[in-house]
């Protein structure tokens, strides 16, 4: 895989049209509400008898916020009031013991991930009792390159807070900067100080994190280049390990919260290339690789080196050094890939809780993976970690003649190659360095369900 | 082109159905029958009911302990399970049978099956009436050599597994049988899918469920075999037989 991608303005404007993330494939509107309870289990207890069971990932979602960003499409819940977080952990507590249960013993749990919403909304103390209870009821294994990682907030948290999550075995940090220019985090009602964000990733080095990510987003309300150089000088100089460079979508009729974005603050589409060529040519410029999607790591970084082993894998928590492992979704809205399965907890707490008052697995929708889907999945999976796809070893693994079973897809890639997006090899299909940031339009020629009329429209645009 | 990963099928795997004068091209008695110069009509004049079954779905079971016993049944595609449960309540997996081979031979001696027989996937099945078989098999010796030959087959597998023998070779004799039977239904001999759960091929070999996956790992990290999900591709026969030459030549 090239180190770098190519930046082209003219040719990533052309290619900018709505397509999903692919943190899953389908991807989540293929979801039913016909997958249940019942189907869950099966998908686990069908896990628990493959000859190896796979390894565990475990996602525990916090829906809380003290402030609201207006650029917000997560799931989360503006509030002050800590008793909710005391009614939520009571369920979630709850649907540890409930989702424990199913798994074999021998299943060892390899990466722990808090997000949200802002995880750090609860106490070190509640963070702590959560691990606590994972740790009981789940097998943690003692290998040495496990990830227990949480997103913070660097507003609502002091240094000593991370000696405690420290303490308590966080060894990742993941912090939201996005732009430290003040008329964009006053367009965004999100203010957050150089000073205390680099606080806190000051304390993540003091107190033996391993790693710490900063996501930073172009395309924000009030954005200019010289804000934007400003805080990525101030970023780069910090040096975390990793960095996101998240593209804004604003889609208000989607995410309530970008209703109070003013569309006119909003920076045309060549300023908003220009950012990100400005976060590319200044990330390289200073030893960053670019890992693929949104991610850049130092090369030194398990990112980056899983990647050159080729080993590098994605789920919903994005890039992960760990192979393909079975992730267990906690909390409100999180997503479970149990076996040949994607499922979904329901979006709205009250469902969540009542579905957990009653002793059920608050599961409200998914899928059951066909053998085409798992096929599909993988080689979207491996486009976009390693920018290729392997053609011989899809065609040996899933026993497929590839030109024959992707005729429709190679057609739809023709274009892209004709603009160099992809180079066909004999036995794989490259991204080049051009269409390196266009790994999710290379994805879409793959995926069976854009077909259908409709769908595209929910997703985000791709630069 | 290589031989389909079972249970993939293709036009080399799957039976084609045959009709009310032709046997099925599975049809684990045809041989026998067309030997004894008995054809599929002369069989149906005999009122020996042949009937297809399914498709039966993972869990459905084919017949239980106890069901009075009427008919053998060939598997045509899937994998059944037969298994008992002993007086503590505990199950004990007595086989795993393949397309083309033979379930409920060992209800011969009596009126009622003497097992379960469930299915782990999708299963289609082809019914062998008895006794009216017995009356026949009394009339054609051919026939009666060959049922004896499948129910004393199906004892010896499970006899040979019954030895002192460690966990290694156990896994080897095993997964090296199933190649072999696997191959002789013309699915491939190096790679297949285990679609048996990793509890029962340990009550199978009485190895616990955690050891089968351990034993199946350091075969992994050995070059022995490869495994994803459920599919093992033997990557190394040649040692694999070594460990398992002392259960298959007892």
């Amino acid at each position: 895989m090239p180190l770098n991608p190519a930046f082209d303005a003219a040719l990533l404007g052309r290619y900018d049209r709505p397509g999903p993330r692919y943190t899953s494939y389908p991807t989540a509107p293929q979801f039913s509400m016909d997958f249940d309870e019942r189907a869950l289990r099966e998908a686990v207890r069908e896990s628990n008898g493959d000859p190896i069971p796979r390894l565990l990932s475990i996602y525990v979602h916090v829906p809380f916020c003290q402030s609201p960003c207006f650029f917000c499409g997560c799931n989360r819940i503006i509030t002050r009031d800590p008793y909710r977080a005391d009614v939520y952990l009571a369920r979630l507590h709850r649907e540890i013991a409930l989702s424990a249960a199913m798994f074999d013993r021998d299943r060892e749990v390899v990466q722990l991930h808090f997000g949200g919403g802002t995880p750090n909304f609860l106490s070190t103390t509640q963070l702590r009792d959560v691990v606590d209870a994972l740790r009981r009821q789940f097998r943690f294994s003692s290998r040495s390159d496990n990830d227990v990682s949480i997103e913070l907030d660097p507003r609502w948290m002091s240094p000593d807070d991370v000696r405690a999550l420290a303490d308590i075995g966080f060894n990742r940090a993941s912090l939201g900067v996005q732009d430290f220019d003040p008329a964009v985090q006053a367009a965004v009602n999100r203010h957050q100080s150089a000073e205390e964000t680099l606080g806190i990733i000051d304390a993540c080095r003091r107190y033996g994190l391993r790693s710490i990510n900063v996501d930073l987003i172009y395309g924000l309300p009030k954005q200019s280049r010289a804000g934007f150089a400003a805080t990525l000088e101030k970023v780069i100089a910090a040096r975390p390990d990793r960095l996101a460079v998240y593209s804004y979508a604003h889609l208000p009729d989607l995410f309530k919260p970008q209703q109070r974005i003013d569309a006119a603050d909003l920076p045309s589409p060549e300023l908003k290339l220009a950012l990100l060529q400005l976060a590319i040519d200044e990330l390289g410029a200073a030893g960053y690789t670019y890992i693929g999607m949104d991610h850049f790591a130092l090369p030194d970084d398990d990112l980056a080196l899983a990647q050159a082993r080729g080993s590098l894998h994605r789920n919903f928590m994005g890039y992960t050094t760990h192979a393909d492992t079975d992730l267990v979704g906690l909390g409100v809205s999180a997503i479970s890939h149990i076996g040949a399965s994607f499922s979904q907890n329901p979006r709205d707490l009250s469902t969540w809780q009542a579905a957990i008052d009653e002793g059920h697995l608050p599961v409200v929708r998914g899928v059951r993976l066909s053998e085409d889907d798992q096929l599909r999945g993988d080689l979207i999976q491996q486009l976009m970690c390693q920018g290729e796809i392997p053609v011989s070893a899809l065609e040996r693994r899933y026993a497929i003649a590839f030109g024959d079973y992707f005729r429709d897809a190679l057609v739809r890639l023709r274009p892209l190659i004709d603009d160099g997006l992809v180079r066909v090899d004999e036995d794989r299909i490259v991204a080049t360095s051009q269409g390196r940031l266009l790994l999710r339009n290379i994805a879409m020629c793959f995926d069976r369900y854009l077909d259908r009329p409709g769908i595209p429209l929910k997703f985000s645009r791709a630069i | 082109m290589s031989r389909p990963v079972f249970p993939r099928m293709d036009a080399r795997t799957v039976a084609d159905d045959g009709d009310t004068l032709h046997f099925c091209s599975t049809c684990a008695f045809s041989q026998a029958c067309l030997s004894e110069g008995m054809d599929k009509q002369e069989l149906l004049d005999l009122h020996v009911l042949v009937e297809h079954v399914g498709p039966l779905h993972a869990n459905d079971h084919v017949f239980r302990k106890g069901d009075p016993f009427d008919a053998i049944a060939a598997v045509r595609a899937g994998t059944v399970k037969t298994y008992v449960v002993d007086r503590e309540g505990h199950e004990r997996v007595l086989g795993f049978h393949l397309p083309g081979e033979v379930i409920g031979l060992d209800a011969i001696d009596g009126n009622a099956y003497p097992c379960n027989a469930i299915a782990l996937d999708i299963v289609t099945l082809c019914r062998f009436s008895f006794p009216r078989m017995a009356e026949l098999a009394a009339r054609a010796p051919g026939l009666q050599q060959h049922l004896f030959r499948l129910l004393s087959r199906d004892i010896g597998a499970a006899m040979r597994m019954a030895g002192d023998w460690s966990a290694d070779q156990r896994m080897a004799a095993f997964l090296l049988g199933l190649s072999q039977r696997l191959a002789t239904r013309g699915f491939s001999a190096r790679r297949f899918q285990l679609t048996m759960a990793r509890t029962d091929i340990g009550n199978y070999l009485r190895l616990a469920p955690e050891t089968v996956s351990r034993v199946l790992k350091r075969f992994q990290d050995d070059g022995l075999i490869v495994i994803d999900r459920r599919e093992v591709d033997l990557t190394d026969v040649g040692r694999l037989q070594a460990l398992a030459a002392p259960i298959l030549q007892n």
